[in-house]
Formats: C-alpha cells, sequence, structure tokens
C-alpha cells in the first residue's frame, strides 16, 4: 500500500516553487492508477516522491507501512530495489548492454548468482515477447520493443508496485496500445500496484482509478469499476 | 572577445573543477620547466658568480688544469710586456667542521701585490695585517674572515678556527674581519683568506699555485695579452678570462644540464597533453553550442579563435601560476642540485640565492602560453568544421569513425616504416633523432586504437569479476574513445619517459658495478678528504713507503688524477703505476689488444683512454693525440680503449712517469692498498689512521665503502627519475580526474539509472573507480610497451651525445612493478572525488530530459 500523508514539495531558487501542496492520497496494494494533469501540475514529482527518487519537503511517505523520510540514501534505493520498478517515457536503457544484461541489470544489483539471473532475465524477456531479441542492443530495436525490455527490467524482482511515467509518451499510437495492453495483462497476472503519469486519456481511462492533479493539488479522484 | 565573455565565461564557470585542472596541467608543466632550469642556472651563476667577485679586477687568469704549475710560470707572466700586474693564488674548499655551514673556500694570495686586484677593507683587526704582508707572512696561522661568516659563527679577531688540511686539522686565527663588499659575498660569504705561502703548506701544493690572475697593462687589448701569453707559457696552459672557468664549469654539466633539459620539456609535453584532452572533450561537449553560433551566423573563423583564445588565456593563467610555483620550489631544487655537483663533480657549490632570470621566466610564460594553443589546435580546428545541422541533432561524438580509425592505423604505419628505416640507416644525428620523434608520433596515433582494443580485451574479465560496475567502466571506455585516450596517450608518454630513464640507470648500475669489480679491486684506498671527487688536497709520494712499511699492507699504488683541458672539454688525467696496476687489475680493452696495451702504456709510449672520451670525441685505437701539460704537448697514440666511469667526460689514463715528467707533480690523490693473505681489513684501516694521527689528514676507505659511495654518488645522479615518477603520478591524477569527471556528466542518465535500479552508493562508486583503474591499466601497458622502444633511443643517445657510455639494453622489471601499484594506487585516488559527486548528484535531474 503507498500512503501520502499531507505532501509538500517546494523547489527553492531564485523563485521558490510549489510543486505539490498538501496532498494526501492512499492507494491500496493491487490497485491500477492513473495520475493525469497539466504541464507543472506536480505529476512527475508525486511520482519521484512515491519511488523515493526525491524527499519531500514537508509530508510522510510510506509504502507497507514504512515511512521512507530518514531512510538514508542507501536504505531508500534497498526499498526501491525490493519494492517498486520504474518505467520511464524514453525507456532509459543502458546503451551498452544487451537486452538479456539490462533486465538482469537489477539483479545483479542485488547479489544474485549468475546462472539465476540469467534464467530469470529469459523468462521476462519471454514474458514480454522480446524471446528473439535477447542479445541484441537497445539501439537495434524499435521504439515499442525497447519499452517492453524497460518493462521487464522493472518486473526483475516482481516488484509489488511499479511506477510509470508516460510510458506510451515516445510512442506510436499503435505501439502505445500494445504497451498499455501489456502493463494491464502483467497487472492483472501478478496482481501489482501500478501507477502512471499520463497525457492520454485512453490510458487514463484503462485504470481503475484516476487522480487528476493541478497546480500541486489534487482536484479530482475518480474510481472506475471495471 | 565578446564571443570569449557571452560564451566561454558561463563554460568555465559551470566547469570550475575541470577548468581549475586544465590550467594545472599548464601549471605543472611550466612549474617543472621553471624550477629545473631557474636552479640549473641559479647554481651555474652562483658559480661564475664566486668566480667574478673572486676575480676583482681580473682580466686574464693563466692556469693549467686543476694541478697547478711551478712558481717560475709567475716570473714569465709578471715579465710579459702587455701584463700591468700579475699575481698568484691558490683555491681550496675546506670542511668547516661547523654543523650547518658546509665548506668554505680559501684563497690564498700574496697581499704583495693582491690589493692591485682585490680590495680588502677591513671591519676589525688591524690594518697592518693587510698593509705589510710581513705581519701576514711572520704568522702563518693567520686567516681574515668576511664579516658575514664571522657574525654567523660567532668569530671575532683572535678567534680560533678549527679546518682540515692535509696535516690534519689545524687551528687558524682570525687576524682579521672584512667589510662586506663584492668579494666577501663570493661563496655565500663562506670565504676567508690566506697567504699564499701558508696555503701552499696546508694544502700541500709544495711550491706551486693553482693560477695567476693577472691585469692588462693600458694601451694593450685582452685579446693582444691572451695571444703574448699562450705565447709565453705554451699548449699546456690555458689563458682565458675570469668568465671561462664558467663556460668550463657549464660544459662540465653538459650531461646533467641535458637531462634537466629533457626532464622539463618532457613535464611541458605532458601538461600540453592534458590541455589538448581537455580541449577535445569540451569541443565534442559543445557541440551543439558551436551548432547554434553556427546557425546564428559564426563564422568557422569566429569558432577556431573562440577556442584558441580560450586555450590562449588558459595557458596565461596557468603559466603565471607555473612561474609562481616554478620559482618556489627551485630554491629547493638548487639545493639538491647543488649537492649533487659537489658529490658528482668534486666543484663545490653555494648557491643559496635563487634568481630566475627574466628572460626564463618570459620565455616560460611564451612556451606555456604557446604549449597551450598548440595543444588546443586540433580540437579548435574540430569545432570549426562542426556542421551545424548535425551539431544539433542529438548523437555520440566521442566515438571514433572506421574511417578515422583506417587513415590513423595507415599514417602510423607508414610513420613506423620510416622511422625503421632511419634506424637501420643510422649514421646522421639528425635522421636518427628524426627517427625517434616518428617512433613517438606513432605512439600517439595509435593510442586511441590500442586504448579501444585493450579496453574490449578487459571487458570479460571486469564483467567477470564484477557483472554490472565491471561491464559499465568497460562500456564508458569503448564508448568514448576520445575522452579516454589523451588521458592515456598523457600517462603512457609519462611512463614511457619514466620507464627509459630508469632503465638508462639500472643499465648504468650494472656497467657500473661491473667497471669497480675489476677497476677498483684493491682491499683499501687512502685519501686526503672525505669525499673523493674533491682534489683540493694531495699526499706527498713519500707517503707510498710509510703505508708499505705497515704490518699486512703487500702492495701499495699511487694514484694521480687532475682534471684538465682537452679538445676544450674538462676531462679527467688518471696517472697510475701501469706495471703494478696490470699486476692486480688487469682490463680487458674494448679495443685494442690487453698486453700490448700495457706494455706501451708503462714504456710511456702510449695512451689508455675510456670508452666515454673515445665515443664522445670520436677517438680511434691507433690515433695520436694530444694532451697539453704545463711543460709540454703529450703527443701519443691511443693504445687501448677501456671501460673507466672516474668522469662523465671521458679519462685519459697514461703512466705515473709520464704524468710527473710533464706536470712536475710527483703528489698522490687515493693509495690503493692490496693486503697480505691473512690480513684483516679493519685491523689494516686502524694501523693506517693511527700511523698518521695528528701528522695528517687521512681518511681510509674499504673497498666495500668505496663501492658504495660511488652508488651512493649514482643514486643522487639518477634522483631525476624519482622526480620524472612523481610528475607520471600527478598525469596521472590529473588526466584520470579530468577524464572522470567528464565521463561522469556523460554517464549522469545511465549512474542515475543504475541507482534507480537498486545500485547502492557503494556500486556506483566501484563503477567509477574500476573505470579510473582500467584507463590507470591501459596506461601502464602502452606506456612499458613504449618505454621499452625509448629505452633503446635514450640508450644510443646516452651513447652517441651524453656521456658517451656503451650500456647494456636491461628492461628495469623492478621499476615496473614498482609502477604497477603507484600508477593504479594514483588512479584510484584521481577516482575518489569523481566517485563521490557520481552518488551524490540529484535522481530526477540525472533522469531528466530537456
Amino acid at each position: 500500500m503507498i500512503e501520502l500523508d499531507h505532501i509538500t514539495k517546494r523547489f527553492e531558487g531564485q523563485r521558490q516553487v510549489t510543486a505539490l501542496a498538501d496532498v494526501s492520497l492512499v492507494i491500496p496494494r493491487g490497485e491500477m492508477v492513473s495520475i493525469i494533469g497539466p504541464s507543472g501540475s506536480g505529476k512527475s514529482t508525486l511520482l519521484n516522491l512515491v519511488g523515493g527518487l526525491d524527499r519531500p519537503t514537508s509530508g510522510q511517505v510510506r509504502i507497507d507501512g514504512a515511512t521512507l523520510g530518514g531512510l538514508s540514501d542507501d536504505e531508500l534505493t534497498r526499498v526501491r530495489r525490493d519494492k517498486i520498478g520504474f518505467i520511464f517515457q524514453f525507456f532509459n536503457l543502458l546503451p551498452t548492454l544487451s537486452c538479456l544484461e539490462n533486465v538482469g541489470l537489477p539483479l545483479h544489483l542485488r547479489g544474485w548468482p549468475r546462472r539465476n539471473v540469467d534464467a530469470r532475465a529469459r523468462e521476462l524477456l519471454t514474458l514480454v515477447q522480446l524471446t528473439d531479441r535477447m542479445e541484441h542492443l537497445p539501439e537495434e530495436l524499435s521504439g515499442g520493443e525497447r519499452q517492453r525490455v524497460a518493462i521487464a527490467r522493472a518486473l526483475s524482482v516482481y516488484p509489488p508496485i511499479i511506477l510509470a511515467d508516460e510510458p506510451t509518451g515516445n510512442l506510436d499510437t499503435q505501439t502505445g496500445s500494445d504497451i498499455l495492453a501489456l502493463i494491464r495483462d502483467l497487472h492483472a497476472r501478478l496482481g501489482s500496484t501500478v501507477v502512471i503519469v499520463t497525457h492520454d486519456m485512453s490510458v487514463s481511462q484503462s485504470c481503475s482509478r484516476t487522480i487528476v492533479l493541478r497546480d500541486g493539488r489534487v482536484v479530482e479522484d475518480v474510481r472506475r469499476s471495471k | 572577445m565578446i564571443l570569449l565573455r557571452l560564451i566561454s565565461w558561463p563554460y568555465f564557470r559551470k566547469h570550475v573543477l575541470r577548468t581549475m585542472l586544465t590550467t594545472a596541467g599548464i601549471v605543472l608543466g611550466v612549474a617543472v620547466f621553471v624550477a629545473m632550469r631557474t636552479a640549473n642556472q641559479s647554481v651555474l651563476f652562483a658559480f661564475s658568480r664566486t668566480v667574478d667577485r673572486i676575480a676583482g679586477k681580473t682580466e686574464l687568469q693563466v692556469t693549467a688544469g686543476e694541478t697547478g704549475f711551478d712558481e717560475d710560470i709567475l716570473e714569465i707572466v709578471q715579465a710579459a710586456s702587455s701584463v700591468r700586474v700579475a699575481v698568484p693564488v691558490i683555491e681550496a674548499v675546506v670542511d668547516t667542521n661547523i654543523k650547518g655551514e658546509g665548506s668554505l673556500l680559501i684563497l690564498g694570495v700574496d697581499m704583495t701585490g693582491d690589493r692591485s686586484l682585490r680590495e680588502y677593507d677591513l671591519e676589525s683587526g688591524e690594518e697592518a695585517v693587510i698593509d705589510d704582508p710581513l705581519v701576514f707572512l711572520a704568522q702563518p696561522d693567520s686567516i681574515i674572515l668576511t664579516k658575514e661568516f664571522a657574525e654567523k659563527n660567532r668569530f671575532a679577531v683572535g678567534s680560533r678556527l678549527p679546518l682540515g688540511t692535509v696535516e690534519g686539522e689545524k687551528r687558524f686565527t682570525v687576524r682579521g674581519i672584512m667589510k662586506s663588499s663584492g668579494l666577501t659575498s663570493a661563496f655565500g660569504g663562506n670565504l676567508a683568506i690566506m697567504d699564499i705561502y701558508a696555503a701552499q703548506k696546508t694544502f700541500g701544493r709544495g711550491r706551486k699555485f693553482d693560477r695567476i690572475d693577472l691585469a692588462v697593462k693600458p694601451g694593450h687589448t685582452i685579446a693582444e695579452s691572451e695571444q703574448e701569453l699562450r705565447t709565453l707559457v705554451g699548449p699546456g696552459f690555458q689563458v682565458d678570462p675570469p668568465s671561462g672557468r664558467g663556460q668550463q664549469f657549464e660544459a662540465m654539466l653538459g650531461a646533467y644540464s641535458m637531462m634537466v633539459s629533457i626532464s622539463s620539456l618532457f613535464a611541458l609535453f605532458i601538461g600540453m597533453f592534458i590541455i589538448y584532452n581537455s580541449f577535445a572533450i569540451a569541443v565534442t561537449e559543445r557541440r551543439s553550442e558551436v551548432g547554434i553560433l553556427r546557425a546564428l551566423g559564426a563564422t568557422r573563423r569566429q569558432i577556431r579563435w573562440l577556442f584558441l583564445g580560450e586555450s590562449a588565456v588558459t595557458g596565461l593563467i596557468g603559466s603565471l601560476g607555473g612561474l609562481v610555483f616554478g620559482v618556489l620550489v627551485a630554491r629547493a631544487v638548487a639545493a639538491s642540485i647543488g649537492g649533487l655537483i659537489t658529490d658528482v663533480y668534486g666543484v663545490a657549490q653555494h648557491a643559496g640565492e635563487v634568481t630566475a632570470s627574466f628572460a626564463l621566466l618570459a620565455g616560460a610564460l611564451a612556451i606555456g602560453v604557446a604549449t597551450s594553443i598548440v595543444a588546443a589546435l586540433i580540437p579548435a580546428q574540430n569545432a570549426a568544421r562542426v556542421d551545424p545541422v548535425r551539431a544539433l541533432q542529438k548523437g555520440k561524438y566521442q566515438v571514433l569513425s572506421a574511417g578515422e580509425s583506417r587513415a590513423r592505423m595507415l599514417a602510423a604505419a607508414i610513420l613506423a616504416a620510416v622511422s625503421i628505416v632511419c634506424l637501420t640507416v643510422g649514421g646522421s644525428r639528425v635522421v636518427f633523432y628524426a627517427g625517434y620523434l616518428l617512433a613517438v608520433v606513432v605512439s600517439l596515433l595509435l593510442s586511441p586504437l590500442l586504448s579501444l582494443g585493450f579496453a574490449r580485451m578487459i571487458r570479460p574479465l571486469l564483467k567477470w569479476a564484477r557483472p554490472v560496475e565491471g561491464a559499465l567502466a568497460a562500456d564508458s571506455l569503448i564508448q568514448a574513445p576520445r575522452r579516454t585516450s589523451a588521458s592515456v596517450a598523457a600517462l603512457m608518454l609519462s611512463l614511457a619517459m619514466v620507464v627509459a630513464f630508469a632503465g638508462m640507470a639500472r643499465a648504468s648500475y650494472t656497467s657500473i658495478i661491473d667497471w669497480m669489480n675489476t677497476a677498483l679491486n684493491p682491499d683499501l684506498f687512502v685519501l686526503p678528504s672525505q669525499n673523493i671527487v674533491t682534489r683540493s688536497m694531495w699526499f706527498p709520494p713519500a707517503m707510498a713507503t710509510e703505508l708499505a712499511a705497515i704490518p699486512g699492507v703487500a702492495r701499495v699504488q699511487m694514484v694521480r688524477d687532475v682534471r684538465i683541458v682537452f679538445r676544450r672539454t674538462p676531462v679527467m688525467v688518471i696517472a697510475i703505476e701501469t706495471s703494478s696496476v696490470q699486476q692486480t687489475t688487469r682490463r680487458t680493452p674494448v679495443e685494442g689488444d690487453a698486453d700490448e696495451m700495457y706494455r706501451a702504456t708503462a714504456a710511456g709510449q702510449g695512451l689508455m683512454v675510456s670508452d666515454n672520451l673515445a665515443q664522445l670525441q670520436h677517438l680511434r685505437l691507433g690515433e695520436v693525440i694530444e694532451v697539453p701539460a704545463p711543460l709540454g704537448v703529450i703527443r701519443l697514440p691511443i693504445v687501448g680503449i677501456v671501460i673507466d666511469y672516474s668522469d662523465q667526460q671521458g679519462t685519459i689514463l697514461m703512466d705515473r712517469s709520464l704524468f710527473e715528467r710533464y706536470w712536475h707533480d710527483d703528489s698522490v690523490n687515493v693509495f690503493r692498498l692490496y693486503l697480505k693473505s691473512g690480513a684483516q681489513v679493519p685491523d689494516v684501516k686502524q694501523r693506517v689512521l693511527e700511523r698518521y694521527a695528528g701528522q695528517r689528514q687521512v681518511f681510509v676507505l674499504t673497498n666495500g665503502e668505496l663501492k658504495g659511495y660511488i652508488l651512493r654518488i649514482t643514486d643522487q645522479w639518477f634522483s631525476l627519475t624519482s622526480v620524472q615518477i612523481a610528475v607520471a603520478v600527478l598525469v596521472a591524477i590529473l588526466g584520470i580526474v579530468n577524464t572522470l569527471t567528464v565521463s561522469i556528466t556523460d554517464r549522469r542518465r545511465e549512474l542515475g539509472v543504475l541507482r534507480v535500479a537498486g545500485g547502492l552508493h557503494g556500486q556506483i562508486r566501484r563503477t567509477i573507480w574500476l573505470e579510473a583503474l582500467s584507463i590507470g591499466a591501459i596506461g601502464l601497458v602502452l606506456g612499458f610497451a613504449l618505454g621499452a622502444i625509448n629505452l633503446y633511443y635514450i640508450l644510443q643517445i646516452v651513447h652517441r651525445d651524453i656521456a658517451g657510455m656503451r650500456l647494456e639494453y636491461e628492461f628495469p622489471v623492478s621499476v615496473v612493478v614498482a609502477l604497477v601499484p603507484t600508477i593504479l594506487g594514483a588512479a584510484f585516488l584521481a577516482a575518489i572525488w569523481p566517485a563521490e559527486s557520481a552518488v551524490h548528484g540529484s535522481l530526477v535531474e540525472a533522469l531528466e530530459y530537456e
């Protein structure tokens, strides 16, 4: 379960910007949530706070009851390692590593034995239907294929939470639909909590819940029954 | 100028650390250049200044090498029609036995005439000492000190000063203290005046003078007088202005000065690579900025000048810093060079003041700026060639295109072939050096390709060791060979120089040890001075009989060595008892027949010369050479060429009888003692010391002690190698920090992804460390490979142009083994800060897209 308790995030600079203002949310385990809103509404900031990539100015973020505030960088990394998978708009694959190596990366970082890493990476690439692309480098893949590799990497330890930042934003309509179908399929099969930041209304409508942000505040929170 | 302010200045401000590192490259280069040159110049200047100040109004000096000459030469000189006044001089450097004072230069003069050439104004003491030379003569223990020396050591008139003499330690009475003047500041103020006849006795000169100082009669020119005197005294004498001594000193230090020059130029060359690296990186990083400028109407010329302007400013700031730093360091270096010169050449030094000449500083500034501009030429040209459309597209610019790689390979192959041809053709010096230069150029051309190849080779190993961190570290090098190659090249050059110098040092040691084992085989050596190269004091030959009578002594050999001027170069003449030496120390000549060599030398029908002299002066076996001596010119054939390292400029070995005849000198510098079988070395040593206790200053060294002493001097000579290792380590650190700083900026997103994917701080750090260690390792491999080639060339240069030494090629394995942890340690050190900055950056910013 993800809990945001009176979260405020300000960016200090020549001009102070409040990205999130006193946001409180609860996302129960297994829910598929989309977060929408105009540019600068605080969507990505919210996702970064949930993923422990950034720290709130005030308030608390809790993942499965554990507060992220006060954790060291390495402790936050351990939380991400064990509980969170990230999917980015621009894939963020390492260009020098093959698909198999990219997917195996988080597992190596966890210190898994090489044989197990290889087996799990192959299993995940099969899951995202990239059996014939395992040894390819990212630059040899299409955009959709790259996002599939990124999804496989996010799923490497079958984390309970998947955070996706505009996962279809850099893809054409058809490929975007395929990727969304894949995420929905994996969500159904694996039961992870999925939080998707998006501009795309079709993506939003395919989720069971949509949270609308504007000027750093939650202005709407819609649940749909599927 | 406006572009510099609008474009360059914000870039520098944004990359403060990198700008500082780039500037540090030039600071390092210029500082080493200035420090080495200033120190060397200061030592030479201190010597010349001492000569000048002691010379006073002297216009010409008559000398005959170090041996001195009979008193009757003075009458000949004084009788010359062009000479106004001529006075005899004895110069000796003695140990003061005062802690921290070092040595004292004693000037033995004849007060009767000397005041026409030098001022002796007394601060205290009886003027009569000066005014009436008889007073001085009547009291042979009299000495006059400078005010500086007296005040420093609290001496007053009447104080007793102990000094080491040939007759052991003697106490001299201070009869006067000179007022500060030009003369008193000679030799750093450590100067004393003594009566010439007292000096003859004190320093065992017999009835000889070291030198005659003279002034020319009005109406005659110095050149006329020089000509007249040369005719009168003959070819065995040198008649030169006082500055001639400075020139001889410089000639003697030729090999050392060349080493210093090579080291300082090398430091500048390395600085150039650091600048090149920084600008090459800056150009690739700023491609889009250049593209925008080009799109807005900037011409190629403006872009080129923008980067050259940046490099000129960097060079100027770095050079100014280098000047300051270099002058500060020069003092310590000068002290070390001064000590080295005293120990190696036996010429006492007192380079207390370090004076950097304006010309040197201006030259260093100009060289620093020029080096910086030259280093930026290629990157500036690349920037000017940037196509605006391509520059605005995202892409990789750090890669080497296949076409470029092919062009490099082709150029390297052609130049390597030319270099090999130069080497095989040999002969001409120009062809040889051109071949050497081409070999270095080939290595520089190949270094990016080789770096890439090695990075690819070590990837599996790194990946095997650390699947993520290792693979990413290797990939970082593979993806950006441009970023890495200049650092690797700088490290390679630096290490190649260290390997070559270390190899030369090692070969020299081996060769010197071989020579010592053959030529220096007596059990004991009896010397008049603690320093074996100082030849201020000599023994009388009568001591040979006394030493032979000491129980346990089987054989005594007398050796006299003096430095003379041969073919305008200071070389060593060693007079030996050939027949005796032939029985104890049979050397195999490099050229000539051993039996005939010893026979002809013993008979006074021939001369032996050292291999290095033969090489440097292009002498051949059988060639008749002319050796100038006070009593005529020796014209004899070379009957043997032998290995001898008594002097860097070369040695002429002759029989003692021949020497006595031509120099009228039977004194001895060293007694070589062979012991009877069963006699204990320490016992006999003790007996010799006891025999002369209180009568004569005698130092006795065992065979092991003498060899140890020579090796210590050799160590000092090669201490430059340690300076180079220090520079190599600095280069490694600077280059790697620079490369890693850029690498981290380039890989910011990659490192961010690694952290998001679960990479802990330790894992991120490790990937940076491994990258640094890989750069270090590749630099080591390439440096050792180029070092192996460089060593060959350096040995050839030593043989042909520096010391004439024939050295065996021997790769310095022990130094190489020591360099591996040193450079890897330096690489690791260099990676600490970049690694910390990599783990502490903002994750959100790292993952952001524009």
